[in-house]
Order: structure tokens, then C-alpha cells, then sequence
């Protein structure tokens, strides 16, 4: 028998062991082949040539309300991760107030693979050095101190059995690349231009990806062009404008203030002790004014080529697109299955109907929690980025984070840019360097004055978001168009 | 434990490794980690992991590949094969303008001196009882989370430099337990650590909570407005303002690229206040240490701030090949020295009027490197003092000022230090320390926005 024959006997074997000793519900996830590769080169130096290969099982057990996980690298000691995950759950249960349960859901089958041409992986070494030797030669300038060329591939081969008969089996692969320059400004602080591989949404995330020009490296003059112009720019003042988000910016505002705070296990309260609460609760859904009316929000999105899009979650849900925020108000949120079964009952109503297929896991040895699929702002009606600037009379535009930090409930927030743009009457007046801005969630989304439409829109890649205990990293997309705000504390205090 | 066999076939492939002309290196790494999640005063995840990885690193000139390998290893040819491909893939890289170095472990080392086979076992059910005890004992009217990891890491490395090789085995624990107010929604959070099962006990969490719990229970939270405070740093904000100033201004990376707030200063300079010194110390029994360096040398104490002056910096093997410098015998072993405040820090502000205490900052970043700006937000715990005298909670505020302000504007700094473990469970089990002192009086940090709420 093959190796995968032997491992589903073992597994199916062992879910009817657990649920003939009392267990609720229990799943295996198999990683057959956790490959990842990251190249980094710094100043033209390649400093990291990694590759990593894991492979093993995750097993989680609930029993008398609670979750009791094991995992294991050695295929040989299958029944005992089984037994541990049983032994765990039953210690758990000796400790559990709000008994958790996994609703209904029928058993099925199906199968996912990430679009793409050209498995990454499998392209040699030799052609991935040539190409970042091409990307850093078109970075490369007298005046440039330091430039860095990251890329980070994945392929991840994942079966999925639980004890109600699913079985899914997916293929992700995720192609993510980075190119950074930096010089030093007339104060002798490091000043950097940067620029990520984005996505098209209906296209492919193999090597094809990161060699198409337009969506990362045919960019590189643009980003030394934009670099110089910083090294000899004023510093932003403080002061109250609106501020222009561009996708590189305003995916990291969408990711850490509606897509964190929108985790329900977050609103529940099961993340406090690390990543923080979060200011919505369940009385939120249907009420809140989360923002303006020019403000839609939605998750998975149907976009097809992106990290936060993989077929079916780590629970066998399938990917499911719904609206987060529909015309400013909160409507949903990111969720999974014993989540929502544990907020209708609390909340002694149907808060939320079905799972939205959000429960993920970064490896075989992480148990799903909820996370982001993709979030993202719809288009709005507010044209072309030209025509936003056009219609502001005192802003900034900022483009790509150099620092984030949130409130422990996203209450509150505050991020540095790379560049700003200074706009004055309707047009653009001059960069500006060291721009940060910072406000209040819910009253900054309401200021929320103008989306830009279709032709602003692009699906930005996120490949590090942290969370959970243990700590997990997860990939995931953000499609969204230019946003501005007004009325917003910009710069900083003298 | 590791069995002779699979130390012995790591060494075996180690020498037909170095009989090919391949210079190598092989790190096995064992894990046994448990965790226990609290949420909403219950126990809302239990886990195990039980995990080996092999981390293969192969130099061939001016070029080098690396490779890890979570799963089974197999047998001694597998491991053989897998250094070939690393091979492989080094002499396909691209050369650089230095020359990577490979480890050279300077004496045969085997050591467990931080090891307690009674945590490594630990039962989950001790760690439920605990948490029990403190619900039961603090409120069970309150909304009580945290986690309590705990576990060891087992390694074992040989290079083919020579013929040495270092065992290490220690054990650790980092517990968190953090109350919340269900309709006033504060927070408060306990903190602890140590590598032996007795280390973490309820009824020092129970005391902490029972301590401040009057001043949230009687008092709204008070609105900070910007502007510049007297603020009481507590060990764990204090922990992580020391690693970022540290990791920005004394790492010979981040100084030799121009990147952090020293990049313009020299050895011997005034950077911060007389009363600041920051050692690297294997020593410090505070704090999980490695007993060698990256390259492989002995760790041994090094100051990197003696009484304000920047007095070193930390160079790991390559960067010190790439700039012509000599490693370091670093133990990334980071303790900050104490100073003469008394142990309680109300007793240190009983003659100033107003004082803020934030023993946590969440969420902290970097606006500007360069200048060693950082932002974040004060969380738990976190209350006005006037006179000696906690007065009432605060709400969340925010702090944006530069590193050499708040280790240059120190008014205090407690007598008494104590461990802040700053490991995370990204990846690896990889347990990490700082010890600080308890607590660091400033001047004129500068608040820059307040929530209205916790």
C-alpha cells in the first residue's frame, strides 16, 4: 500500500477510536508536503538561499466541549498523537464553562489547487538567481546604500478527514517577492522606497507571477525615482488633513483595523492574552456604523488568485464570499464553525447563520483559529486617483507602511509611510518624507470621503499576519481600491 | 532524550561528509512543547507537539545554501543526501563580496544545567489546577484568558570544522493570565516565567491581581491627555523598550548598515544616562542561555552600555566577515543592570505629583530607526499615580517618543531585577530571556493620543 493508503487507514481508524470513547467531533490534517523557499539578497550579496520541507500530522479531538490537539512529524506515531489529543481534550473539559460544539454539517468531499502555470518550487535555483540578479541590477545606483530582494515561495500539499466523512485535499501555492532600496536623506536618516509582487484577480501565483513586469519588477525605477525624491523632502508637519491611501498603504489599514478587530474568536474574547480583544461584540452585527456609506467590505471576494484563497478551510468549510460591511454598516464577520455555534448561544439568538469558512492553520503542528481570508474594500464611484486629488483641498497621499501599531482592541492606531504626496487645491504640490498618521477606527472609516472606482483596485498580498497561541503566521490578500479621509492627525507632535 | 544512535549516525554523516570536501553543518533540534489557552475562564485548547527538525548548512566559497528538514529524518544515507542537495544548491548560488564562515565549536560541550525532567512532564492538569486557584480565589464574576507554555528543546550540533560537537537540553515555561472586567472591560495581566516546575505558582498571580483590583473596582479610567509625563516603566515594557534600543543600536548589522539611532555614534560616545548598563551575560541566571555563539565560541559577558557610554556591539559569524570585524562570544543574553531605587516604585514617586505607571507596552513599532522613534500603547495594569499613591486606571494611551530620551531621561531605577521571557512559538521552540530591573523612573515621555476607553 502506499504511503497516503497507509496514513488514511490509520487516521480514519483512529477518528472512530476517539468517537467511540465519547468524543464530539474530531479531524487530521496530513501535510504530505510543507515545501518553502526564501532567497534574499542584500546589496547584490545572496544571504539567504533556505529552502524547508516539513511534513507530519495535526490531530484535534473536542470532547466534553473542549479541544485537545496533538501533532507529530513521525508517521509512526500516529495513535499516539491520536491518543495525546484525546488525553488533552479530557483535560480540558475538567476546566469549561461555555461547552463548544461544531453545529451540523453533512460529510463531503472535494478538492482545491491554488491557479498557476509554472510550480515554483520546481523551477532551478540557477533561473531564480539570474532573475534577482536582473531585479537588483535595475535597483543598483551610486547613491543607493543598501537594496534588499526578497522572494518566498510555498507549495502545500494538505488531506483533510474528519469525523462526519470529510475529506478534502488541496494543492497552495503562493509566490510572494519584495524589493526595498534605501539611501540616506541631507539628516542622515535612512530613507527606503519598496515595492511588493501584487495580484491580478483572476490570474495565476506560479513563477508566471513573479516574473510579469508590471506587477513587481518592472518597478524598480519607479521606486528609485520616488526614493530620490525623499532623500530631498521637507518633513511633514503636524496637522489635521485628509489623507490618500494608496493599495500599498490601505491594505495594511484594512488588514489591521477591519479584518483583526471582524475575527470572531478575537470578539469572543479567546485571543486576549496575546493579540487583544477587539472593540465590535455580538449587539455590533446590523447596528454598528463601522464606517461611511462609501464603505462595503468583503470576505474572500471571489478572487481567484490570491494567498487568502484555498478552496476549503482547515475544517473542510468551503470558501464561502459574504459582506462584512455593507454601506457602512457591520454585517459579519470572520468566522468558523464552533466560533459561531458558541456566539449564537451566548447571544441566545442566530447571530450568524453558517461558518464563513475562515478556520485556518499556518502548519500540521498549529491548531485552526479564525483568520482573514481576503478582506477587502469594494470599488466605489469616486473615479480615478486623479480624480480623489482633484477634489481635495488640504491632504496627503501615502503609500506602503514602514511601522503599525494598533490598540489591543483596534480602537485605535497608528502607521509611518514611506512617501507622501503633499495635495493642495487639487493638486500635487511635492513629496514629503517621514509621514505617519494615526486615529480612531471607527470615527476614521467614517470619515471616509471618497473610494476610488474599478481602475484603482488592486489585490495587495500579505504573507506574514501573526496570531494565536501558539503563534502562527498566516498568507492572505486584501483587495482594495484608493481610499481618502479626512479630517485626520497626521505627522507628529513636536 | 536523544538516543546514542541518532547522535552517533549525525556524527558518522559528519565525517563522510567532510571525507567528500563538503564543509557542513548539522543542527538537530527536539521539541516537546505543550500549551494550554485560556479563554472566557475556560480551557480553550490543549496541545502537544512533539517535534524534530535537521538544519543543514553547506558553504562552498564564496556562496551557501541552507536547508531544514521537519519530519523523519530517516536513515544515515537519507541524511547524507540531504547535505548532497544542500551542496547542490550552494554551488548553484550566487557568490558574494565575503566570504561566509562556518561555525567552529571550540570545545566539546554537553549541557542541562537549566533542565527539570518534572516540567518536561509536566501533567496539563497541574496547569488546570492552577488557573482554577486563581479563578476561584481573585472572582469568578471576572473574565479571566492566558496560556501557559511549557517544555524543552533538545540540541545537538556538529560542523565539519572539527571534531566537536555541543548537546544542549533546557526546559522552559512563560504563563500569562489576564482579567478582564466583563462590563467595564479593563484588563489586568500577570506575568511568569522560569525553567522548574515550581517557578509558576497561583498565589502569585492571585496576589498581583488582588493588589490593584480595588483601584480599577473604585475608580473610572482617566483620560491622559498628550503632552509630556513622568512615567514608571514596569519590567515588562521595560524588557521590550531594552531589546528594540539594543537590537537597533548595538547590533553590529544594523550599525555597519547605517540603519539605527547609533549608526553615527563610536565606541566610548555618551548615549544614554550614567545610570544605564546593558550587558550580554551568560551568566545571569535569569535568563535561558546557549553556551555557545553562532560561530561557536564559548559566550562570555560583554557590555554593549556601561553606565551610559556605548560601550560594544554584537557581531554575529558573517557580518563579521563581511565588515572585517571579529565575532563576538555573543549569548544574546540581554540584562540590564539594577540600580538603587527602592523594590516598591511608590515609594520612588512619593514626592512627585503626578506619575504614570505602565508595566506593558502592546503592540510596539518603529516609525524612524534611524532616530529610534518607537509607538505603542499602554494596556495592562496601567494607572495614574499621584504622590505615591495609585489614584486611578487609565485608559489607553499612546506613547511616541526616541529611545535615547527614555533610557537618557532616567530619574530611577529599582534595586531588584527579574526575568521577562520573551520567547514566541513562531516556528520553533526557542526559549528567550531579558532580565530588567523592575521598574525605570523617566522624565518627559511624551503621550501622544488616548483612547476613552481600556
Amino acid at each position: 500500500m502506499s504511503i497516503f493508503n497507509d496514513l488514511r487507514e490509520a487516521v480514519t481508524r483512529n477518528i472512530g477510536k476517539v468517537m467511540n470513547s465519547g468524543a464530539q467531533y474530531s479531524d487530521a490534517r496530513w501535510y504530505e508536503d510543507d515545501s518553502s523557499e526564501m532567497l534574499m539578497m542584500l546589496d547584490g550579496n545572496l544571504e539567504g538561499n533556505d529552502t524547508t520541507i516539513e511534513s507530519g500530522l495535526g490531530v484535534r479531538v473536542l470532547y466534553g466541549g473542549a479541544w485537545g490537539f496533538a501533532a507529530t512529524s513521525q508517521t509512526a506515531k500516529i495513535d499516539t498523537c491520536f491518543d495525546r489529543a484525546m488525553a488533552n481534550a479530557v483535560s480540558a473539559s475538567l476546566l469549561v464553562k461555555v461547552k463548544l460544539d461544531m453545529g451540523k454539517m453533512d460529510g463531503h468531499t472535494g478538492s482545491y489547487t491554488s491557479p498557476f502555470e509554472i510550480d515554483p518550487i520546481d523551477v532551478s535555483l540557477s533561473e531564480k538567481v539570474d532573475f534577482l540578479k536582473n531585479v537588483d541590477d535595475s535597483l543598483t545606483e551610486d547613491w543607493i546604500l543598501r537594496r534588499m530582494i526578497r522572494v518566498q515561495i510555498q507549495r502545500m500539499i494538505i488531506h483533510f478527514w474528519s469525523s462526519e466523512g470529510t475529506y478534502t485535499q488541496k494543492k497552495l501555492i503562493n509566490t510572494f517577492a519584495h524589493m526595498t532600496a534605501m539611501a540616506l536623506d541631507s539628516d542622515r536618516q535612512m530613507q527606503r522606497r519598496s515595492k511588493s509582487l501584487y495580484c491580478e484577480t483572476e490570474g495565476t501565483r506560479g513563477w508566471e507571477m513573479l516574473t510579469n513586469p508590471v506587477l513587481w519588477s518592472g518597478h524598480a525605477e519607479r521606486v528609485k525615482a520616488e526614493l530620490k525624491e525623499v532623500l530631498a523632502a521637507p518633513e511633514l508637519e503636524y496637522g489635521n488633513r485628509s489623507v490618500i491611501l494608496l493599495p500599498g498603504q490601505g491594505h495594511l489599514q484594512v488588514h489591521e483595523t477591519i479584518g483583526h478587530p471582524l475575527e470572531l474568536d478575537r470578539i469572543l474574547g479567546y485571543e486576549l492574552s496575546y493579540a487583544g480583544g477587539s472593540f465590535v461584540n455580538l449587539d455590533s452585527f446590523g447596528k454598528l456604523k463601522y464606517g461611511s456609506d462609501k464603505l462595503t467590505v468583503s470576505a474572500y471576494g471571489s478572487i481567484t488568485n490570491s494567498p487568502g484563497t484555498f478552496g476549503f478551510d482547515a475544517e473542510g468549510t468551503p470558501e464561502r464570499d459574504y459582506l462584512l460591511i455593507d454601506k457602512g454598516i457591520l454585517v459579519n464577520c470572520l468566522t468558523s464553525r464552533a466560533m459561531i455555534s458558541e456566539a449564537n448561544q451566548r447571544a441566545g439568538r442566530e447571530v450568524f447563520a453558517e461558518s464563513g469558512g475562515a478556520s485556518r492553520s499556518t502548519a500540521f503542528y498549529r491548531a485552526p483559529i479564525d483568520r482573514m481570508t481576503n478582506v477587502n474594500i469594494l470599488p466605489g464611484n469616486d473615479g480615478t486617483l486623479e480624480d480623489i486629488i482633484s477634489t481635495t483641498e488640504d491632504g496627503i497621499i501615502v503609500d506602503n507602511p514602514t511601522s503599525w501599531s494598533i490598540g489591543s482592541n483596534r480602537e485605535h492606531f497608528h502607521f509611518g509611510c514611506e512617501i507622501a504626496w503633499e495635495v493642495k487645491n487639487g493638486e500635487i504640490t511635492r513629496v514629503l518624507r517621514n509621514p505617519s498618521y494615526q486615529g480612531h477606527t471607527v470615527e476614521f472609516y467614517n470619515n471616509l470621503s471618497a473610494v476610488g472606482d474599478e481602475s484603482t483596485w488592486v489585490v495587495e498580498q500579505v504573507e506574514n499576519c501573526g496570531k494565536g497561541e501558539p503563534n502562527q503566521v498566516m498568507e492572505l490578500g486584501h483587495g482594495l481600491p484608493v481610499v481618502k479621509f479626512d479630517n485626520v492627525i497626521s505627522g507628529e507632535r513636536k | 532524550m536523544m538516543n546514542d544512535k541518532l547522535r552517533n549516525m549525525i556524527t558518522e554523516v559528519r565525517n563522510k561528509v567532510r571525507d567528500h570536501g563538503i564543509k557542513a553543518s548539522i543542527h538537530y533540534h527536539h521539541e516537546n512543547s505543550h500549551l494550554m489557552r485560556i479563554g472566557n475562564n475556560s480551557v480553550s485548547l490543549n496541545t502537544s507537539e512533539e517535534l524534530t527538525r535537521i538544519d543543514i548548512e553547506v558553504i562552498e566559497n564564496r556562496k551557501k545554501g541552507t536547508h531544514t528538514h521537519l519530519g523523519e529524518i530517516g536513515s544515515a544515507d537519507d541524511l547524507f543526501k540531504m547535505i548532497l542537495m544542500v551542496s547542490e544548491k550552494a554551488g548553484k548560488s550566487a557568490e558574494m563580496d565575503f566570504e561566509p564562515v562556518l561555525t567552529v565549536i571550540e570545545a566539546n560541550v554537553e549541557t542541562e544545567t537549566q533542565y527539570d525532567a518534572a516540567l518536561d512532564n509536566l501533567d496539563p492538569s497541574v496547569k488546570e489546577r492552577v488557573y482554577s486557584a486563581i479563578f476561584k480565589n481573585v472572582g469568578e464574576n471576572y473574565n479571566y484568558s492566558g496560556s501557559w507554555s511549557s517544555g524543552s528543546t533538545e540540541t545537538f550540533s556538529v560542523t565539519t570544522a572539527n571534531n566537536n560537537s555541543v548537546w544542549h537540553r533546557l526546559t522552559d515555561q512563560q504563563f500569562t493570565c489576564v482579567l478582564k472586567h466583563p462590563e467595564k472591560m479593563w484588563e489586568l495581566a500577570s506575568w511568569q516565567t522560569g525553567w522548574k516546575a515550581g517557578d509558576v505558582t497561583a498565589e502569585a498571580t492571585i496576589n498581583e491581581f488582588k493588589s490593584i483590583l480595588p483601584v480599577y473596582e473604585n475608580h473610572d479610567g482617566f483620560k491622559v491627555e498628550p503632552g509630556s509625563y513622568r512615567v514608571v516603566f514596569g519590567s515588562q515594557s521595560l524588557g521590550d523598550l531594552l531589546g528594540m534600543t539594543v537590537w537597533t543600536g548595538c547590533a553590529g548589522r544594523t550599525w555597519e548598515m547605517k540603519m539605527g539611532w547609533t549608526a553615527d555614534r563610536k565606541i566610548g560616545d555618551d548615549v544614554l544616562h550614567p545610570s544605564v548598563t546593558v550587558l550580554d551575560d551568560p551568566e545571569n541566571g535569569q535568563i535561558f542561555s546557549e553556551p555557545l555563539s553562532d560561530s561557536g565560541m564559548l559566550t562570555k559577558t560583554q557590555a554593549m552600555i556601561e553606565k551610559g557610554k556605548f560601550a560594544g556591539l554584537l557581531y554575529d559569524r558573517n557580518t563579521a566577515s563581511k565588515y572585517g570585524k571579529e565575532a563576538t562570544p555573543s549569548a544574546g543574553c540581554l540584562a540590564m543592570q539594577p540600580g538603587e531605587g527602592s523594590v516598591d516604585f511608590l515609594e520612588a514617586v512619593k514626592d512627585f505629583e503626578r506619575v504614570l505607571y505602565i508595566p506593558a507596552i502592546h503592540y510596539m513599532n518603529m516609525p524612524n530607526m534611524s532616530k529610534g522613534i518607537f509607538t505603542g500603547s499602554s494596556r495592562f495594569s496601567a494607572v495614574l499615580v499621584e504622590k505615591g499613591k495609585i489614584v486611578s486606571p487609565i485608559f489607553s494611551s499612546r506613547i511616541t517618543d526616541q529611545f535615547e530620551n527614555i533610557f537618557g531621561k532616567v530619574l530611577a531605577i529599582s534595586s531588584e531585577t527579574i526575568s521577562v521571557n520573551t520567547s514566541n512559538t513562531y516556528g520553533r521552540r526557542a526559549p528567550s530571556a531579558v532580565s530588567v530591573p523592575t521598574w525605570m523612573l523617566v522624565d518627559d515621555v511624551k503621550i501622544t493620543d488616548c483612547a476613552e476607553s481600556f
